[in-house]
């Protein structure tokens, strides 16, 4: 992984800034949620507390017998209804119908209390509606029936009682009350039947004072006078269940209890909504706009899910059922949290049970309406999200461009180090030495390094015509006496001795002579007079010369040029063949065949020289033209390895390139030399 | 009368050997370590012949101080450097200030021998009066092989000892190519194939210096160089 890609990885940690971020709001978040659900908690305790004073207003009276689905709830209605057999002008939903199973389809009812009278609307679906015979509109017990809705109900003094309503024709109708004593019509009881295609609604104003304390609907349903109508009761026991209605103290305490954009409700022990007061604040703030679709993602994330805003709202039938409800109706504190994902408003609810010497008696529930993140406006909420996304996106940049920059840099470095040490350019400037940081100390440690490493090439190139000199003045004092030496009387012995100290000097001398020839060469190439001339004449001449030279091998010219000409010096370019085919020669066997090839193409003049020899050892290629390298095996002491060494030189001084390499069948040297419009 | 033969060595094995291959050959010798006492005995009487080493113990440049103040006195003085520097810019330098030869020391004691009773030779000759018998002539060329002088359409050619030598192999047998070991058995000397390269450039140069369109010596390519004849 390059170091652009570590950067890049690197600058991926800038996203813990949003992550942050986001932990920070949330964090605040909960804890003001916390805070606001704690204060809310307080307040209905203390509400819970005052409304205990109000127990009479819980209704307690139930018998063993009254069950949750047998219970009538009496919705408190805001405005008194007409008696028209419609629903319409009731200030309830459709929701809080209550329904029952009927024969025909489903009936529905409801009670409303306005006041001092109840109301009550149902609606019947009947295939077949059966009217009444003057004969049959009270009674209901036979031999002849009609269709009715019956209010059975527990009278003030104890009494059980059945308002019968029955119909002649749809209209205005009058409520037979049957009790111990009879029937008998009651006119302060108004009524209205209605036909309707499925059936038909009946809705009746009865007085409060009429009814009792519990309260139940029964629907007859007949498909002709002379059958047993089928009945379908409100209630499952053999007498109805308590008759609920909201209390006017209890409304009247919640609706002084209940702080502004406070909403409040009042429950007995089953969860009927018998007390409420205060509403809940609206939105106040812009609900979020659709384009940030990304925005809600964000809150989704953000806000912990609450149930949905719908549920907080009062239940239509009459009776709480949510669960923090039923928690506090079993004597236990309860919170709870609801959020509207389209309005962008939440709710946090409380319920806290009312208690009377430590049993429940009811419970309070207390809803404030907030916005939906508390700690902050949505406005300052995208302000952090972008500004974290430009600040990450940002550094991810400046750290790319950064690394970009440090990694060319150093690729810079390091290709200009390559290049020094290949090139014989040890002396060059680096890129970046002047810099003041840790590349420009590498750069310069690099500089050194290569320094030294020049330095110690120099030596070596010249360790050889040092070593040669310095060797000189003893070699001519052995020289020099053993010549002397000649001079005196010696016994054979001796003579042989001093015969073969000679044989040594001499050699001593070639060598010398050898290692000294690479600065004579540099020397003659410096006063180099450049001559145009004939390469191919000159290799002609030179290739016949051979012949005599090294009589074991067979040496011969191939080349389609008849001439060459290029600039240069003849002799040093022969001395450097000379150098070439010696050293072919060296490691060809008796018999072989060296051959001298010329080409040329626009701009140079390729010279080679190809051997049959063994194979040049791969990792000695580089090296083989450097002083003092011999890639030889075994001590023929006269080969020093400046051979080829002079003729890179030679090469070089005429600014062309030498190159070895192996071929199919042996080794060859590639010259390569500026042609003759090339050169000075 | 022998003659008197001055070396200015530093190193004292070979300035003795010199010395002694000297006085077998019958010449007087005179040895000195460094300059100042060579100069003091040579105000007093100068040699016949001097042999110069360059490097003088601290001083670096010793001979070459020697041998401007020794050509300053006698003109005609021969004075051989022999040196175990063997750089081209030495040996000019060297021969500019007058010596008559440039010798490393790995020339051996025999064809030092050769070479001084040759520069002897030539110093006697100078002396006499020119004799026909001595010179060749070769069309421009004119070699007077008494006085080891050459003159090239009739102006003197300033060559040294090895340059009038490789000359003269060259020129007695016009067009007949001279190899290397020729070259080198004809000049007294153990030469290696850059030093020749450098005579016969120097040679060239000397020739041309008199006549532009010089061209007499050829490079035989592989071989060696030849006279050419007209």
């Amino acid at each position: 992984m390059n170091l652009k890609r570590q950067l890049l990885l690197v600058s991926l940690l800038t996203l813990v800034l949003p992550w942050a971020g986001y932990q920070f709001i949330h964090e605040t978040e909960s804890a003001l949620r916390r805070g606001q659900q704690q204060m809310l908690a307080g307040t209905a305790r203390a509400i819970a507390n005052s409304l205990s004073q109000y127990r009479d207003e819980f209704p307690d009276m139930r018998g063993p017998d009254d069950t949750v689905g047998d219970q009538l709830y009496g919705h408190r209605l805001e405005t008194r209804p007409e008696i028209d057999g419609y629903f319409d002008d009731w200030t309830l939903e459709r929701e809080s119908l209550r329904a029952l199973p009927g024969v025909d389809g489903p009936i529905r009812f409801a009670v409303g209390v306005v006041d001092e009278a109840v109301y009550l609307y149902v609606e019947v679906s009947d295939r077949n509606v059966v009217f009444a015979q003057p004969g049959t509109i009270a009674p209901d017990d036979g031999p002849r029936f009609a269709d009715r809705v019956s209010l059975i109900n527990t009278t003030p003094f104890g009494r059980n009682e059945t308002i019968g309503f029955a119909a002649e024709a749809p209209g205005q109708i009058v409520a037979y009350v049957q009790n111990e004593f009879g029937f008998r019509s009651d006119p302060t009881i108004r009524a209205y039947w209605q036909d309707v295609p499925q059936g038909y609604q009946v809705e009746a104003r009865i007085p409060a004072n009429k009814l009792g304390t519990h309260l139940g609907v029964v629907v007859g349903n007949t498909a002709s006078q002379l059958e047993t109508p089928v009945t379908s009761p409100s209630f499952a026991a053999r007498t109805p269940g308590s008759f609920v209605t909201p209390s006017s103290r209890l409304i009247e305490a919640a609706t002084a209890s209940a702080q502004e954009g406070m909403r409040l409700l009042v429950t007995d022990t089953f969860g009927w909504r018998i007390g409420f007061g205060g509403d809940l604040a609206p939105a106040s703030t812009e609900p979020v706009s659709a384009g940030s679709a990304w925005l809600r993602i964000a809150y989704d994330a953000l806000v912990e899910s609450g149930a949905d805003a719908a549920l907080a709202q009062p239940d239509p039938a009459g009776r709480e059922q949510q669960a923090y409800i039923t928690t506090a109706l079993s004597g236990t504190e309860s919170v709870s949290w609801f959020r509207s994902p389209e309005s962008g408003r939440a709710i946090v609810a409380v319920a806290a049970p009312i208690k009377v010497d430590s049993a429940t008696i009811g419970a309070v529930v207390l809803q404030q309406g907030t916005d939906e993140i508390l700690s902050l406006t949505n406005q300052g909420l995208v302000r952090l999200m972008n500004f974290t996304l430009i600040a990450t996106l940002l550094v991810a940049a400046t750290l790319l461009g950064y690394a970009t920059w440090l990694s060319r840099r150093i690729r810079r470095l390091s290709v200009a180090a390559e290049e020094a040490v290949d090139g014989d350019k040890l002396r060059n400037t680096l890129p970046s030495a002047s810099a003041g940081d840790e590349v420009g100390d590498l750069s310069r440690s690099f500089s050194h390094v290569l320094r030294q490493l020049g330095d110690y090439n120099d030596y070596l190139r010249s360790l050889a015509s040092k070593l040669s000199h310095e060797l000189r003045t003893p070699l001519a004092i052995v020289t020099s006496s053993l010549e002397n030496l000649d001079h005196e009387p010696l016994n054979d012995a001796s003579q042989g001795y001093a015969a073969r100290a000679r044989d040594g000097a001499d050699r001593l001398r070639r060598i010398l002579t050898a290692m000294s020839e690479a600065s004579r060469v540099e020397e003659l190439m410096e006063h180099a007079d450049p001559e145009t001339f004939d390469l191919a004449a000159a290799l002609r001449s030179t290739v016949a010369a051979y012949g005599d030279v090294y009589s074991g091998r067979k040496i011969q010219l191939e080349t389609d040029l008849d001439t060459a000409m290029m600039r240069g010096s003849p002799e040093l370019l022969i001395q450097m063949l000379d150098k070439l085919v010696d050293n072919s020669v060296d490691f060809t066997a008796a018999n072989d065949t060296i051959t001298i090839g010329l080409t040329t193409d626009e701009r140079s003049r390729i010279l080679t020289v190809a051997n049959p020899g063994p194979p040049l050892p791969e990792q000695m290629r580089s090296q083989l033209f450097d002083s003092m390298v011999s890639v030889r095996r075994g001590g023929d002491d006269k080969h020093l390895g400046l051979g080829l060494y002079v003729a890179k030189l030679i090469a070089e001084g005429h600014r062309g390139t030498i190159d070895a390499r192996n071929s199919d069948n042996g080794v060859i040297v590639t010259v390569t030399l500026p042609g003759e419009n090339d050169g000075e | 009368m022998a003659k008197h033969i001055a070396i200015v060595e530093d190193e004292a094995a070979i300035r003795d050997n010199y010395a002694a291959a000297f006085e077998r050959e019958g010449y007087v010798v005179e040895a000195y370590e460094a300059r100042d006492p060579a100069m003091q005995a040579f105000d007093v009487r100068l040699p016949d012949l001097v042999v110069i080493d360059i490097n003088l113990k601290d001083d670096v440049e010793g001979g070459f101080e020697l041998c401007r103040e020794l050509r300053a006195r006698a003109a005609e003085l021969p004075i051989i450097f022999l040196t175990a520097r063997d750089s081209e810019f030495d040996a000019v330098s060297g021969l500019r200030l007058g010596a008559d030869d440039y010798l490393t020391k790995d020339i051996s004691l025999p064809h030092l021998m050769a070479r001084i009773a040759a520069l002897f030779r030539r110093l006697d000759a100078l002396q006499k009066p020119q004799s026909p018998d001595g010179s060749i002539k070769r069309g421009d060329l004119e070699i007077d092989t008494d006085r080891m002088s050459i003159h090239w359409q009739d102006q003197p050619v300033g060559l040294t000892l090895t340059e009038f030598w490789l000359v003269h192999a060259m020129a007695r047998y016009p067009g007949h190519v001279k190899n290397r070991q020729q070259l080198m058995d004809a000049a007294q000397a153990v030469l290696d194939d850059n030093t020749i390269t450098s005579h016969i450039k120097r040679i060239r140069r000397k020739f041309i210096a008199i006549d532009t369109n010089f061209d007499a010596i050829e490079t035989v390519y592989g071989m060696g160089y030849r006279w050419l004849a007209d």
